[in-house]
């Protein structure tokens, strides 16, 4: 898929808008399966009391959250106009 | 007061205001489910209860001043109390204008800061003799909250009806779960209905992913065209009257000393309204959404604020939404705090305001100066390194974490099921706000029922 000008950018014509954003169905259904697991798996190796599997399972989600940043790219194309010039 | 004692809670104000910093900048941390527990955790551990406050009041400021960046870069509210603010936001984005949006919401914040800190403690002093009173009709307040929030929508009739069918799913899931012993009897099912409201429209959206029809009707992109255009930077200590114009400061002042006095409402649906009221007569779509921005954010901060000082200090109940959600710990956290002996019964006035005032002044002076100053900066970072579906995926799991703690698996398919109701219903019009408020008076709602 390239645009006008012939460059690559990083769509196809599967790209959805959910909340306010675009993203890609299969990048979006790999997300939540990397982030739902990381999740659930710090919480299951958090020691048995009450108060650290919250905090376990947050890191967790952080985790998968920085694993799907590395592997997925932002479906957004950024132009910075210089307004001093 | 020992001065080791006001050191810990500058200590403990500064660590607030970090971490909820940073966490603030993460899109889709609900208030109450980021707080909340951290707050919890404090209380158990057996913290003084003034270093506590402090801890809270910055935490609440730092997360409410940057939980505004996610809505101005990419739409996505930060938390339930961002929400009203996408609209606004949008507009300004789509000018490439997201660093103003961050600019404008900041100094909301600080009017809302510094006006309603000093406001909530006078106005909480005078009603302190009938704060018992109060408390006794809270489920009253909550459902008047409710029918007139609706009444105050568009599509007032639509928002009336679903007041006690909403009501009857909440207590429905609720009976269920103490009825196959899920939860034990005594324990309300709270946070993680709270969190299905937040997400309600992305449930819905991702299961309507799942039908093909629907999926091919949605319209095809290919990429989000984002621009943005550099500021001028501003030199030294960036004052707030000098970033918002006149007619804009004007209106925050107004709209913190309104938050005060709506302490017990719920703030997201306040915000609303408060957001069409003072920008009905605007035509200019940019100067509209400016002025709505600022004047939202001051009073959100604004009612955030009251809505924990006023219910701590007059009355000693959690009688507003924020001292439901984020400052529950505050008020019962047994077998530390009960209803008979929490924050309220265990400082004096004086303490109030000293553990109030370090929390605002340290959390409102670092993360106002960081959010002007960098906000382009924060802003590029997150459009270039950070992907919608991350956080997408981040948000969804850390609501079904808590959905799995509340009440185990079955909880999970139940935030599904409630985030779908709640979903269709925010899409129909029915605001968080009627959805919030009917959800604190549903045990009596229903009660009225039988």
């Amino acid at each position: 898929m390239s645009n006008k000008n012939g460059e690559k950018i990083n769509g196809n014509a599967n790209n959805i808008e959910v909340w306010e954003d675009i993203v890609s169905v299969k990048d979006l259904l790999f997300s939540i399966i990397i982030c739902l697991v990381s999740t659930m798996l710090a919480y299951s190796i958090a020691p048995d009391d009450s108060s650290s599997g919250m905090l376990y399972g947050i890191i967790g989600a952080v985790v998968g959250f920085v694993i799907c940043s590395i592997i997925f790219k932002p479906k957004r194309k950024l132009t910075i106009i210089d307004e001093e010039k | 007061m020992d001065i080791s004692l006001i050191f810990e809670m500058i200590a403990a104000s500064a660590i607030a205001t970090v971490l909820y910093t940073i966490i603030g900048i993460a899109p889709g941390t609900d208030e109450t489910a980021v707080i909340a527990p951290v707050t919890m955790i404090l209380v158990l551990a057996g913290m003084e209860p003034i270093v506590l406050l402090s801890f809270f009041i910055s935490a609440i400021v730092a997360h409410k001043l940057t939980d505004s960046i996610p809505v101005a870069i990419a739409g996505i509210p930060g938390g339930v109390m961002s929400a009203p603010m996408v609209d606004h936001a949008m507009v300004l984005k789509k000018h490439g204008l997201p660093d103003i949006t961050i600019r404008k919401m900041a100094s909301g914040s600080v009017i809302g800061t510094i006006i309603s800190v000093p406001l909530s403690i006078i106005f909480a002093s005078m009603i302190v003799p009938w704060g018992d009173q109060i408390a006794s009709y809270s489920n009253q307040i909550f459902f008047a909250g409710a029918i007139f929030l609706a009444l105050t929508m568009k599509n007032r009739w639509l928002a009336l009806a679903s007041i006690v069918p909403f009501a009857l799913l909440i207590q429905g899931l609720r009976h269920l779960y103490w009825g196959i012993g899920a939860v034990p009897e005594d324990t309300t099912v709270f946070t993680s209905f709270f969190l299905g409201i937040t997400i309600g429209p992305l449930i819905l959206r991702l299961f309507e992913l799942l039908n093909k029809d629907i999926r091919s009707k949605l319209p095809n992109k290919t990429v989000n065209e984002i621009t943005i255009k550099t500021q001028k930077k501003i030199k030294g200590f960036p004052s707030p009257f000098k970033i918002l114009n006149k007619s804009e400061s004007l209106t925050s002042l107004i709209t913190s000393i309104t938050g005060v006095f709506t302490f017990f409402m719920s703030p997201a649906g306040m915000t609303v309204l408060v957001g069409e009221t003072i920008t009905s007569r605007i035509k200019n779509p940019v100067k509209r959404a400016s002025r709505a921005i600022a004047g939202m954010e001051s009073f959100a901060n604004s009612a955030y604020i009251a809505g924990i000082l006023v219910p701590l200090i007059a009355i000693g109940i959690p009688l507003s939404p924020t001292a439901l959600g984020p400052g529950m710990a505050l008020f019962n956290a047994p077998p530390v705090f009960t209803e008979e002996n929490n924050l309220h019964h265990l400082l004096s006035m004086n303490e109030f305001v000293i553990a109030s005032v370090i929390g605002a002044v340290i959390a409102i002076a670092f993360t106002y100066y960081i959010t002007i100053k960098y906000s382009e900066q924060i802003c590029t970072f997150v459009f270039k390194y950070v992907p919608h579906e991350a956080l997408l995926g981040l948000l969804l799991s850390i609501v079904l974490l808590l959905a799995y703690m509340d009440a185990g698996l079955i909880n999970i398919g139940g935030i599904l099921l409630f985030g779908l109701v709640s979903g269709m219903m925010h899409r129909w019009g029915v605001s968080y706000g009627v959805q919030f408020m009917t959800m604190y008076a549903a045990p009596w709602i229903v009660s009225l029922l039988i």
